[in-house]
C-alpha cells in the first residue's frame, strides 16, 4: 500500500494528541459509541417506563440476547478475518432440527451434554465446509455464503423434514429450564434466569482468549488486514479459514440447539432471515465490515443495544414495526459517526 | 566463477535457477551467491526478472528448474517459512506490514511463528513480543514506548513504517535482508537514515539485497552489483568497478547518457497564474505563473507542501484560499471535473492506486476521460473513434505494444505510467501536471517518457513537473521552484542549477533540519 503523503506529515503529534482527547479514545475505541447509544436507550426507555427496569424485563433481554450474541461472536471472528457469513442462520437451523429429530426418533436417553457436542460438532463441519469453499475456490465469502445458506436450508425441508417438533426429549427441556436464579416477582410470578445463559460469558471469553491470546488470534486480524500480506509473511490462510467458519459454524450449532431448548419447540422455518440482524449488531459493536478490526465487547454491547431496540420499543409505546427503521437509524448514525472521524485523522 | 569454494561460507547460492510462467521464460539461468555482511545490488529495467529471482529466494514462487543451496542444504524450491526460517526477510515495496495490528505485532509476530513452524494453535507470548519488539526497534533507531509499540501501524508516518519493516527482519533474526525499492517514496533525509541502518545491519553480519533503480544511493551505500537483463545475469562484481554508465549499458544493453533533453523554449503566452494560493497548514501564499510551452519542476521534501499545492491545483483537495486563473481568466478550482473543464490535466503519482484500472484494456484506459464525448445521441460509444484516438495516443506515447486491447496489468511499469499520461492528451489539454512522472520506471522507460514530455512541450501545453528526482528535474525543465515548510524559497534556471543549489533549498533552516 503506497499512502498520499499528507498521511505521512504530522501523525505522530497527532497520536499524541489523540491520546489526551475524547476523540482520539472514541477512535481507537469505537465499542464506546455503542455504549453511549445503549446507555443513552436504556435511560430514555427507564424514563418513560420505570417497568423497564424491572428484573424480569432485564431477565427477558438477557435471555433474549444469548442465541444473538452466539451468533454474532462467530460473525465477528469472520468478520475480524475480513470475511463475511450469512449462512449461520442456516447452519444452525439444520443442525438444531436434525439432532432434534435424531434425539427424539433414535435416542431419547441421549445425555445433554452429548446433544450439545453434536451440535457443535455438526456446526463446525457445515461451518468449515463454507471456510473450504471461501478458500479453495477463492469465491467471495458472501457469495459461497449466500448459496450454503440455501443449500442447507434446502437440505434440511427437504430431506430432514419440515414437521414442528413440539415433545422435546427430556433432557433437552430440563437443559432450557434449569435455573441459576428463580425468584419471585412483585406481582407474584416467578421470574427465572435460566442456567444456559451463561453459555453466552462462557463463549465470548473463549472467543476473547483466542482472538487475544493465541497467535490463531493474530493471524485472524493479520488476515483481516490484508490477507496477501499475511500469507507472505507465513500464515496459513487455509488454516484460519477452516478455523474462523469452524468456530462459526460451531457456535450457530450450539445457539440453534440453545434455541430450540429455551423455546421448548423445534421448528425447521426458524432463525433463517435474522442474519441480518446479527450482522447489524456486529456492525453495531465497531467491527468494520472490511475486515481487520472489532472486539468482543463491542460485539456483546451491538447484541445488547439490537435486543433492546427490539424488546423494549414496545414498552414506550413504540409499535414494534419502527424496530426496524430505528435499528436502522442507528446503524447510519453509527456508520456515519466513524466515517467522520476517520476523515479527520 | 569458483563455485566449489565459495559453498563453504556462502550463505545462499542459486544455481542455474529457469522460471517459466506459462510461454514465458522469466529466468534463463541464473547464476547467484550471496555471503553474509555483505550488500548487494539488483539492478535491472522493469520486467528482467529482479522480482521473479526475490520471490524464488522468498519461497513465493517455485522455480521450474535449478538448486538452491541455503546454508549448505540443496532444496529444489524454498517455502516461504522455509525461506524466513532459514533467515531470509523480504521488505517488499509495500513493506509488507499489516495496517491494523500494532508496531509491536508487526516486529514480532513473526518471530513467534516462525519459531512454532507456522502452527497458528500456540499461546501467543506477549512478553516475548514485547522484548523482542523493544529491542529491534531500537537498534533501528525507533522509540521502544509502550504507546508507540501499541501503536497501529497504518498511522505511522511512510518512513516510520518502513524502519519498522526491518525491525521485524531483525526481530526474525534474518542472515538476509532483501529490500524492494526501499527508498522510492522516501525523502532525502529518510534516505540518509535507511543507509545507516543498512551499515548496521552489515555490521551485524547481515546480508542486505537492494533492489533499486537509484544508481547515486547504490553507490553511497557500496558493495556488489548484480545486473539482470531479460532473465539473465549479465554482470555481478564490487559496484566500484563499474561507472553509472557502464551499468546503465548493462541493465538496457544500450548506451543511455545523462544529457539534458529540455531543447525548446517556453512561449511567452501564459497559461497559469497563481496567486496567494493557500491551504493551510500545508502551503501559504504560494504564487507562481507557467507559459505555453513550459516545463516548470517543483520539488522539496515530502513535508514541504509539494504534494498538497499539487492537489489542490487539479482540485482533488482544494485551497482555502487565493485564485487560479487558465488563461488569463479566473477558474474556480473545487473539484476534478473543475480543473478538467479548464484543461488542467493530473497524472497522480500512484498510478497503480489512483489513475489506471489494471484490468481494462489500454483502450478503454486510454478513452476514460472522453467516453461522454464518443457517445452518440442514443448514448452510444462511437468504437472506432475510440479506437483511432486510443491507437493515436499510443503512438504519440511510445507504447511497446499496438495491441490496444491488451490489458493495462500486463504492461510493464514504465508503460503504464506512459499509458496514464497519454490518457490526458485525449482532452487536448492545455496544461498538464506530471506527479512523480518516473517513480519505480527504469532507466529505459524514463528516456522515453522524458522525450514524451518534452513532445508535450513543443505542442504548446503547459508542464509541472512535481518530483524527487533532481536530475530529472534539471534534464527536463526550464525552470525549478523549490518548495520548503510550505513556500517556495527558490527560483532556478534548470539549465544553470546544479542538485546541490536544490538541496540547498530545499533543506534550508526549517526546524526540521535543525538537529
Amino acid at each position: 500500500m503506497t499512502l498520499f503523503p499528507i498521511e505521512k506529515t504530522g501523525a505522530a503529534e497527532r497520536d499524541a494528541g489523540d491520546r489526551l482527547s475524547i476523540g482520539g479514545f472514541v477512535r481507537r475505541h469505537p465499542e464506546t459509541v455503542t455504549a453511549a447509544m445503549l446507555v443513552a436507550i436504556c435511560v430514555a426507555v427507564a424514563i418513560l417506563n420505570p417497568d423497564f427496569l424491572q428484573p424480569s424485563s432485564l431477565i427477558d433481554i438477557v435471555r433474549a440476547s444469548v442465541v444473538t450474541g452466539l451468533f454474532a461472536l462467530g460473525v465477528f471472528v469472520i468478520l475480524a478475518a475480513g470475511g463475511i457469513d450469512v449462512s449461520f442462520t442456516a447452519i444452525a437451523a439444520l443442525t438444531m432440527y436434525s439432532i432434534t429429530l435424531l434425539t427424539t426418533r433414535y435416542a431419547p436417553g441421549l445425555p445433554m451434554i452429548l446433544v450439545l457436542v453434536l451440535a457443535v460438532g455438526g456446526g463446525m463441519l457445515l461451518g468449515m465446509f463454507n471456510g473450504l469453499l471461501v478458500y479453495n475456490f477463492a469465491v467471495p465469502a458472501m457469495i459461497v455464503t449466500i448459496g450454503t445458506q440455501y443449500l442447507f436450508r434446502g437440505i434440511l425441508l427437504a430431506f430432514v423434514g419440515t414437521v414442528w417438533i413440539m415433545a422435546l426429549p427430556e433432557q433437552m427441556l430440563t437443559f432450557g429450564r434449569a435455573p441459576m436464579v428463580q425468584f419471585a416477582n412483585s406481582n407474584g410470578a416467578v421470574v427465572t434466569l435460566p442456567l444456559y445463559v451463561l453459555v453466552l460469558p462462557a463463549a465470548a471469553v473463549l472467543t476473547w482468549w483466542i482472538l487475544n491470546r493465541t497467535l490463531m488470534g493474530r493471524a485472524i486480524f493479520a488476515m483481516g488486514g490484508s490477507a496477501r500480506v499475511a500469507e507472505r509473511l507465513g500464515y496459513n490462510l487455509r488454516t484460519v479459514h477452516l478455523f474462523v467458519f469452524g468456530f462459526a459454524g460451531a457456535l450457530a450449532g450450539l445457539a440453534g440447539i440453545i434455541h430450540v431448548c429455551s423455546n421448548r419447540l423445534a421448528n425447521p422455518f426458524d432463525l433463517v432471515g435474522t442474519e441480518i440482524n446479527v450482522i447489524a449488531a456486529v456492525v453495531l459493536g465497531g467491527a468494520r465490515i472490511t475486515g481487520g478490526t472489532g472486539t468482543v465487547i463491542g460485539t456483546l454491547l451491538g447484541v445488547l443495544l439490537v435486543t433492546v431496540i427490539n424488546n423494549v420499543l414496545v414498552m414506550v409505546g413504540i409499535p414494534s414495526t419502527w424496530q426496524r427503521f430505528v435499528v436502522g437509524t442507528f446503524i447510519l448514525l453509527a456508520a456515519a459517526f466513524f466515517v467522520v472521524r476517520q476523515r479527520r485523522t | 566463477m569458483a563455485e566449489d569454494s565459495e559453498a563453504n561460507h556462502c550463505f545462499l547460492q542459486l544455481r542455474q535457477i529457469h522460471k517459466r510462467f506459462g510461454g514465458v521464460h522469466a529466468l534463463r539461468g541464473v547464476d547467484l551467491a550471496l555471503e553474509l555482511g555483505q550488500a548487494y545490488h539488483l539492478l535491472g529495467e522493469n520486467g528482467c526478472g529482479k522480482s521473479t529471482v526475490i520471490k524464488v529466494m522468498s519461497g513465493a514462487i517455485a522455480p521450474t528448474e535449478g538448486e538452491i543451496v541455503l546454508n549448505g542444504e540443496s532444496f529444489s524450491a524454498l517455502t516461504p517459512i522455509q525461506s524466513l526460517a532459514a533467515g531470509i526477510e523480504t521488505v517488499y515495496q509495500d513493506l509488507s506490514l499489516i495496517p491494523n495490528l500494532s508496531v509491536a505485532e508487526n516486529v514480532a509476530l513473526s518471530e513467534q511463528l516462525v519459531h512454532g513452524e507456522g502452527r497458528l494453535a500456540r499461546r501467543l507470548d506477549r512478553n516475548q513480543l514485547r522484548v523482542t519488539a523493544s529491542t529491534a526497534l531500537a537498534s533501528v533507531g525507533l522509540p521502544t514506548t509502550r504507546t508507540f509499540l501499541t501503536t497501529a501501524v497504518s498511522d505511522l508516518p511512510l518512513a516510520q513504517r518502513q524502519l519498522v519493516a526491518i525491525a521485524r527482519a531483525i526481530a526474525t533474526k534474518a542472515k538476509l535482508v532483501i529490500m524492494d525499492e526501499p527508498t522510492t517514496s522516501l525523502t532525502r533525509r529518510e534516505v540518509e537514515n535507511l543507509i545507516e541502518v543498512v551499515a548496521r545491519l552489515r555490521a551485524d553480519n547481515i546480508a542486505v539485497l537492494f533492489v533499486t533503480h537509484k544508481l547515486d544511493e547504490c553507490y553511497r551505500i557500496g558493495g556488489h552489483a548484480i545486473v539482470f537483463r531479460d532473465g539473465e545475469c549479465v554482470a555481478q562484481g564490487p559496484l566500484s568497478s563499474y561507472s553509472k554508465a557502464d551499468i546503465a549499458e548493462l541493465m538496457t544493453g544500450r548506451k543511455i547518457d545523462a544529457h539534458r533533453y529540455r531543447a525548446g523554449k517556453p512561449a511567452e503566452e501564459k497559461l497559469l497564474a497563481v496567486q496567494g494560493l493557500t491551504a493551510a497548514p500545508n502551503f501559504f501564499d504560494v504564487e507562481f505563473s507557467l507559459r505555453k510551452g513550459e516545463i516548470l519542476g517543483i520539488t522539496g521534501l515530502a513535508d514541504s507542501g509539494r504534494n498538497e499545492l499539487a492537489l489542490a491545483i487539479s482540485g482533488v483537495r482544494p485551497a482555502d484560499a487565493g485564485s487560479i486563473a487558465v488563461g488569463g481568466a479566473a477558474a474556480r478550482i473545487r473539484h476534478p471535473s473543475d480543473s478538467i473543464r479548464h484543461g488542467i490535466g493530473y497524472v497522480p503519482e500512484n498510478r497503480l492506486d489512483e489513475g489506471l484500472f489494471l484490468e481494462k484494456s489500454i483502450l478503454d484506459n486510454e478513452i476514460a476521460l472522453v467516453v461522454a464525448r464518443l457517445a452518440n445521441a442514443w448514448g452510444v460509444i462511437d468504437d472506432g473513434k475510440g479506437r483511432d484516438i486510443a491507437a493515436g495516443v499510443a503512438r504519440d506515447m511510445r507504447l511497446n505494444t499496438t495491441d490496444i486491447d491488451m490489458p493495462v496489468g500486463s504492461l510493464s511499469g514504465g508503460n503504464q505510467q506512459r499509458v496514464l499520461i497519454g490518457r490526458w492528451l485525449t482532452i487536448e489539454p492545455k496544461i498538464l501536471l506530471l506527479h512523480g512522472p518516473t517513480v519505480g520506471v527504469d532507466v529505459g522507460s524514463k528516456d522515453t517518457i522524458y522525450r514524451a514530455i518534452q513532445v508535450l512541450a513543443e505542442r504548446g501545453i503547459g508542464l509541472i513537473v512535481i518530483s524527487d528526482d533532481l536530475p530529472e528535474l534539471l534534464q527536463n525543465c526550464d525552470r525549478i521552484l523549490v518548495m520548503n515548510g510550505g513556500r517556495f524559497v527558490a527560483d532556478l534556471d534548470a539549465s544553470r542549477a546544479t542538485e546541490e543549489d536544490i538541496y540547498r533549498a530545499m533543506l534550508a533552516s526549517t526546524p526540521e533540519t535543525v538537529q
